[in-house]
């Protein structure tokens, strides 16, 4: 059943029909399989799976990640509250666009795909100051600032990324916060993250998953 | 030979004595006249001198019409421009807030007399009064299916597009239709000899193959259709093409394909197979902190891909203001050296 499940619940959001998605995870809750098994067992390992399509030659189009990010933090919404135990929070994250970017699309689906693995978002919008990447990050206990630009110069401004790595380091807060940057330009000059001082980037909203995985680890967890 | 003569060879499969070279620069027109973006943007006279000048500067072939991607908002009452002083404005007021804005939406009937063009108008007016006949003139038109990103972001167009209510989506595409097919005969009105067609949308880095069959696809048969394919050049808005090039010629017989720089050219000019002018597009993001040896390495690997055979031309994509002047002169310089033919 679980296995069936899956199967076509992943299918489905390959095939970007959302409806036939939920409708499949209803059918299972009302066949009786449990809240947890439809996170952990289905939307999880679809993402998983989607990660490693996201990762191959054809990879995934946006609006697969849109719909995948979108159906799976619904159903993780939806799931959470039926839950028997609250599940533990994988880390925090605080996402925004960077100064002068009023991109929001790519900071949604990266932040539906995080909700969809426990970690906790706090969207901050668009066009945010460094300053307030940072106090944002402080004050919600989140170890990942998430920095997302669609354009070059909003990518390399003094007042985005390079911004938040000034201010850490000014503070002495790099240890405890780490950075990651996502968006078009990154994908054009996969050095670029290094040149804006990031810890890492992702080339799309469902690699960031592992991505930031990693960097709650190195921050020191949640 | 002129540059628009060299064009033309490139897209007939002539003889030629170089390929041609377009390159791709919009905001540096106002660091070159000393004037900040909101001034510069505000005069077509402002533009069409920068466009003139900077092609003088560096030897490049091509003028571009366009004064930045997201003007087209201005048509349906786009009231802000966000405007920054190290890249392009962003359009900063969405007309389409909710879905039930799209019923009250109101396309421009006439493109050509309307007040947003008056500007554009003036800039190929003087282009090509100084250099029409001699220089391709180009315009930047906006697809019916990706219109919709610079009314209401795409944020939100992209749910409405996907999962929203089919008969607003639809009533909102027959609108951005009607204004594509509109602007495209103004921009040939005054002057333009090419159409930039920018569709992210009729790219599977977008949407997946399937969609783009069933709903993409129509779409821009219907575009191509309504506004001609005289000079018309199928770009994804430096999204990748290869994949649906096959489709595309066979469906609207397109005359040339603007490929991404995330495109392999070897495959590009491959799947074309001759049947239409093939563009390779340097990946102009990492140039910024190249150096001119790297820029004509560069250069130099995508010209040798694409230039056996015939019927090739080498640009870039709108590049970034931070781009260094040394780069973009061993850019034309690069490309002209390998570029050159045995006329």
């Amino acid at each position: 059943m679980i296995q069936h499940l899956a199967t076509g619940f992943a299918e489905a959001i390959v095939d970007t029909d959302g409806d036939k998605a939920l409708q499949l995870v209803r059918q299972a809750l009302a066949a009786g399989v449990s809240p947890e098994q439809v996170v952990f067992e289905v939307v999880v390992p679809c993402m998983d799976h989607l990660c490693g399509l996201a990762a191959s030659d054809g990879g995934l189009s946006v609006a697969q990640h849109f719909l995948a990010a979108q159906i799976s933090s619904d159903v993780v919404d939806a799931m959470l509250p039926r839950f028997r135990r609250a599940p533990q929070v994988a880390g925090r994250v605080v996402i925004g666009t960077a100064v002068g970017d009023f991109h929001a699309l790519g900071k949604r689906i990266v932040s539906g795909c995080l909700s969809a693995h426990m970690i906790e978002v706090t969207d901050l919008g668009m066009n945010v100051p460094a300053e307030r990447f940072v106090e944002q990050a402080l004050a919600r206990d989140a170890q990942v600032i998430a920095v997302s630009s669609m354009m070059v110069h909003t990518a390399r401004g003094e007042h985005g990324c390079r911004g938040v790595r000034r201010i850490l380091r000014e503070r002495r807060l790099e240890q405890q916060l780490k950075v990651v940057v996502g968006g078009a330009p990154y994908r054009f000059d996969e050095r670029l993250f290094e040149v804006v001082e990031a810890d890492a980037w992702a080339r799309s909203a469902i690699e960031a998953v592992p991505v930031v995985v990693r960097l709650v680890g190195e921050a020191g967890g949640p | 030979m002129n540059a628009l003569a060299r064009l033309h060879a490139a897209m007939e499969g002539t003889p030629a004595d170089r390929i041609p070279v377009f390159c791709n620069l919009l905001d540096q027109g106002a660091r070159l006249l000393g004037i900040g973006p909101r001034e510069y943007y505000a005069s077509g006279e402002h533009v069409a001198e920068a466009q003139l000048r900077m092609r003088e500067k560096y030897g490049y072939d091509n003028l571009w019409g366009l004064f930045y991607v997201g003007r087209e908002a201005e048509f349906f009452g786009c009231r802000e421009m966000v405007y920054a002083e190290d890249g392009p404005p962003n359009v900063g007021h969405m007309v389409i807030r909710t879905v039930e804005d799209v019923p009250r939406l109101e396309p421009p009937a006439d493109v050509l007399s309307h007040p947003a063009f008056e500007q554009p108008r003036k800039c190929f007016d003087i282009l090509r009064r100084e250099a029409g006949g001699r220089f391709p003139i180009c315009a930047y038109v906006t697809a019916t299916m990706t219109l919709p990103v610079l009314l209401m972001g795409m944020e939100r167009w992209l749910p409405l597009l996907l999962t929203g209510p089919r008969t607003l989506r639809d009533e909102l595409l027959a609108k951005c239709h009607d204004f594509f097919v509109s602007q495209v005969r103004a921009c040939r009105a005054a002057g333009a000899d090419v159409i930039v067609y920018s569709n992210p949308f009729g790219s599977t880095d977008l949407v997946p193959m399937s969609f783009f069959r069933e709903q993409s696809l129509p779409w821009i048969e219907r575009d191509i259709e309504a506004a001609g394919r005289a000079g018309l050049v199928y770009y994804g808005g430096a999204a990748r093409v290869n994949p649906v090039i096959e489709t595309v010629l066979e469906r609207t017989r397109v005359e040339a394909f603007y490929l991404s720089p995330l495109d392999d050219v070897a495959e590009g000019r491959a799947r074309i197979a001759g049947r239409a002018l093939c563009c390779a597009a340097l990946n102009d993001i990492p140039m910024i902190d190249w150096a001119p040896a790297q820029v004509e390495q560069e250069v130099k690997r995508l010209v040798e891909a694409g230039k056996p055979g015939g019927r090739f031309l080498f640009g870039t994509l709108l590049m970034p203001l931070a781009i260094p002047e040394v780069n973009i002169r061993a850019l034309v310089a690069a490309a002209c050296r390998y570029g050159a033919l045995d006329a």
